[in-house]
């Protein structure tokens, strides 16, 4: 059995609730959960960790039921986006306020060790009012881990740092968690949260398990339009024509492509592209590997940051291509114009099939 | 500031607002003035002689411990309300709600009333009565009455206090080991410490000046059931200003130390 198993999850407060929902995580896992706001993201970390009984389902960690275990029993942590310090203790006394609980011997020589991996050893007199938000959520980390939880539960933990406190704070919680090899969970907005962290992503939308996976599955081949959408992928419908050196080729409203993916003729596919996957040119590409070259117009170019999402055009078919602003500004692309994508057959993932 | 006052200029003569301001400082002029008569009638010999009487010594030294007393009291019935109507969810919830916060719109006579008939000849009134407590007609009786009319101050002002602890902190403490009581004494409790305290000065504020729920509960006699707003009530009939005022300005200095201790806790009613 593996180390969490989520079995099918009931539960109703009014404004959030979840249905049904089921996954299992092993030892060491990093599960990001995303999803729009109110989809019912936190009451599920607020359930796994005891705050609200399921009305249905069952929940186990390490072989156990812990459905009806009491939170303070359950010996996993949590970690919330307003850190949720105790505004009267000092860092230090914040941070050894569960290891007094659960094991007092040795209590300082394991708040300093916590402390310097989270560069925190010089702010442990201070009181959490004094602190900027990133040390804050470092704190919070600080607290929940040096219990060393079974598991550790993070609700939207970056949500309220700045860009490059955020980054900082993602690097040095990929280093502690793979140092100590925690379970996690984490709810997310930032798909780049995903990207940094995550072996494994859910989507949950309306209270339901929308796609539950490996980040490589649902990134790359997201199940519904939803979850197309929602990790930025484009899902495109078409119907396997042929076959060619092993490749699958498929029709795509009126131009072709060709996957490494194997697919019966005849049968009907939803293929995901991601928009980092794709190349555009501006000539027709000669002597490259890339099996599809696709002819496409630009129909519209949005501009963030550092890089723009191009929307290319083929026939009734439209898809979307990341591509940095200095390229864009190389080639000189506005909308209009006609450019070639060049997408390799291994880009190409066949997500759903149906055979007719 | 400048610039401030200057926007405001241009749309200086809204009569509106002008008219709403007027008004706001009418009452409170009036207000202030009624307060200050209360410390310019009488003269201050009079008053020093009269807080050396033995009827006001009497009636402040009940009016102390009786206070202190009921306030104790409220306070260890407000917290456990407080925070189960701030943090739990159960049926007929708010049906208690409305019953505690009914005496805060409840005349204090009515009340007293209330507390007399049902502790007068009724079974309960008998069991209190076998626990060697007699509400009716004395000196017990006033904590009872004090205790019911400041109740529902204390209970609102510790459950808005609850209302704006962030139970996050306390889902963290649970998640760390502790039980839902340590957790309330570790974290609810100390987080509080500013409300609890607002609330005491306002229930002891309360409690010294109940007059119609102690009148009929337990009775306005002299020099036994006699608090500070009875002494006032009597020496007003008696045609005894001296000894009226006394009680007045002190009752008026109790509130105004009461109401500003609350403004310094930044706690909401």
């Amino acid at each position: 059995m593996s180390f969490l198993s989520v079995r099918d999850l009931h539960i109703d407060l009014g404004e959030f609730y979840l249905q049904g929902v089921s996954f299992d995580l092993d030892r060491g896992d990093y599960l990001t959960i995303i999803g729009p706001t109110g989809a019912g993201k936190t009451i599920l970390l607020e359930s796994i960790i005891g705050f609200w009984p399921p009305d249905k389902g069952d929940i186990y960690l390490g072989g156990h039921t812990i459905t009806k275990e009491l939170p303070e029993n359950r010996n996993i942590g949590i970690v919330y986006q307003d850190y949720a310090l105790l505004p009267h203790f000092t860092v230090y006394k914040n941070i050894e306020y569960g290891l007094k609980k659960k094991d007092p011997r040795g209590m300082k020589q394991k708040i300093v060790e916590i402390a310097e991996a989270l560069s925190l050893d010089h702010l442990l007199h201070r009181k959490p009012a004094t602190l900027s938000g990133g040390e804050q959520q470092r704190v919070a980390l600080a607290r929940a881990l040096v219990v060393e939880p079974r598991m550790l539960l993070m609700d939207e933990p970056f949500a309220a740092l700045d860009p490059q406190t955020r980054r900082d704070t993602r690097i040095l919680m990929k280093k502690i968690m793979s140092r100590q090899n925690t379970t996690a969970i984490h709810v997310t907005h930032d798909l780049n949260d995903a990207w940094a962290l995550a072996d494994k992503v859910a989507v949950i939308r309306d209270g339901l398990l929308a796609q539950f996976g490996s980040l490589e599955e649902v990134f790359k081949r997201p199940r519904t339009p939803f979850v197309a959408d929602f990790v930025g992928a484009t899902l495109l419908e078409g119907a396997v024509v042929g076959h060619d050196h092993g490749l699958s080729v498929i029709n795509v409203n009126g131009f072709t492509m060709r996957t490494i993916d194997n697919v019966d003729i005849g049968t009907k596919v939803k293929l995901a592209l991601r928009p980092e996957d794709i190349i555009v040119a501006t000539r027709p590409p000669q002597d490259t590997s890339v099996q599809n070259n696709i002819r496409t117009t630009v129909s519209s170019i949005l501009y963030e940051g550092k890089t723009s999402l191009l929307s290319l055009t083929a026939g009734k078919t439209s898809f979307t291509v990341l591509v940095t602003n200095q390229s864009l500004e190389r080639l000189g692309l506005s909308p209009g114009d006609t450019v070639y994508a060049m997408i390799k057959s291994s880009s190409v993932r066949v997500v759903d099939s149906l055979t007719c | 500031m400048a610039t401030l006052k200057k926007k405001v200029t241009p749309e200086g003569l809204n009569f509106f607002k002008a008219g709403l301001i007027f008004i706001s400082f009418i009452v409170t002029a009036t207000l202030v003035m009624a307060i200050a008569a209360l410390f310019m009638v009488p003269d201050v010999k009079d008053v020093w002689e009269s807080l050396q009487s033995e009827e006001m010594i009497f009636s402040l030294k009940l009016s102390l411990w009786t206070g202190l007393l009921s306030t104790a009291l409220v306070m260890v019935f407000a917290l456990p309300i407080g925070y189960s109507l701030s943090r739990f969810q159960f049926t007929g919830k708010g049906f208690v709600k409305t019953i505690i916060d009914l005496p805060v719109a409840f005349p204090e006579l009515v009340l007293g009333l209330c507390l007399l008939l049902l502790f007068g000849n009724t079974f309960i009134g008998k069991f209190f009565n076998a626990l060697g407590l007699n509400f009716v007609f004395t000196t017990q009786g006033i904590v009872a009455a004090q205790f019911f009319t400041a109740l529902p101050y204390a209970c609102r002002i510790m459950k808005s206090t609850f209302d704006y602890i962030n139970p996050r902190m306390e889902f963290v403490s649970r998640s760390l080991g502790y039980s839902m009581f340590e957790t309330f004494m570790n974290v609810s409790l100390p987080l509080a410490r500013n409300g609890i305290l607002a609330s005491t000065v306002i229930a002891f504020a309360r409690c010294i000046g109940t007059f119609g729920t102690v009148l009929i509960l337990a009775g306005g006699t002299y020099m036994k059931t006699e608090v500070l707003p009875i002494t006032l009530y009597l020496n007003i009939s008696y045609g005894n200003m001296g000894m009226a005022l006394t009680s007045g300005i002190v009752l008026m200095v109790v509130s105004f130390v009461a109401i500003f201790v609350f403004e310094q806790t930044e706690v909401s009613l």
